[in-house]
């Protein structure tokens, strides 16, 4: 299984980022291997559909969940056709913590 | 048995969720042409936003509108009115407006209050939680 988690930095230190679209950093975690992996996110200066262009792009790595502190509407609908599930956390986190209650 | 009246009198009774189809997909607005903001922003709630959205945008009657927020019509009533004088305030004071908080509950979004998160259910028959697989959730239909 692989979970994308939103940020701004890319390291495990850092909070997950407030808005999917427009963070600086996906850090990719393999449940599996319980390896992470950090990937900039090209698209996030983009004036529109930043959003679309990052979510089809993770689409491409066979995700299975995401997390981030907001979704637009239209990447809530990609993320929902392709059953990718979306978390929200209700206070801010960072990835350590994050990872953690994955493993649990 | 005088702190628990005490108590009661204080404490206002809780706000039932109010449904909302979907949160506004930015933050608020800005006035133009202003060198100053006045300092004073005006914060909308979710449910109110979605109170204008259903009656005025979406021009349904305010019986339709709160059978939809699963309110009572005297409370979509309220919220509506509050809404209203909010934006006027802003436009005559020329204040900023900002979307935030409320009693609200999205639709088709799930709650654990375990771990404090809300997410998505992708599959119908899993009910449960991603991380700790509690199967009490807060569900919003």
């Amino acid at each position: 299984m692989i979970v994308v988690i939103a940020t701004n930095e890319n390291n495990l230190d850092a909070e997950v980022a407030l808005h999917f679209g427009r963070c600086g950093w996906y850090c990719l975690y393999f449940k599996e291997s319980q390896t992470t992996e950090f990937i900039e996110n090209i698209d996030r200066d983009k004036e529109e559909k930043a959003g679309t262009a990052a979510a089809e792009f993770l689409l491409g790595k066979n995700i299975s969940m995401v997390v981030a502190g907001r979704f637009g509407s239209k990447v809530v609908n990609i993320f929902r056709n392709n059953k990718v599930q979306m978390v929200i956390p209700e206070t801010s986190k960072n990835i350590k913590e994050i990872i953690n209650q994955i493993n649990i | 048995m005088f702190i628990m009246f005490a108590a009661g009198k204080n404490m206002a009774r809780t706000k039932k969720d109010r449904h909302i189809q979907k949160a506004p997909h930015f933050i608020g607005f800005l006035p133009q042409g202003i060198q100053k903001n006045s300092g004073t922003e005006v914060i909308i709630n979710f449910e109110e936003y979605e109170a204008l959205k259903l009656c005025d945008y979406e021009l349904m009657t305010q019986a339709e509108a709160a059978i939809l927020m699963n309110i009572s019509r005297p409370t979509f009533t309220r919220i509506y009115e509050s809404v209203r004088r909010k934006i006027a305030k802003a436009f005559v004071e020329g204040s900023g407006i900002q979307f935030e908080g409320g009693n609200v509950a999205m639709m088709h979004w799930y709650k654990c209050t375990n771990c404090k998160i809300s997410f998505s259910l992708p599959d119908a028959s899993e009910n449960s939680c991603p991380f700790c697989k509690s199967a009490d959730l807060i569900h919003n239909i």
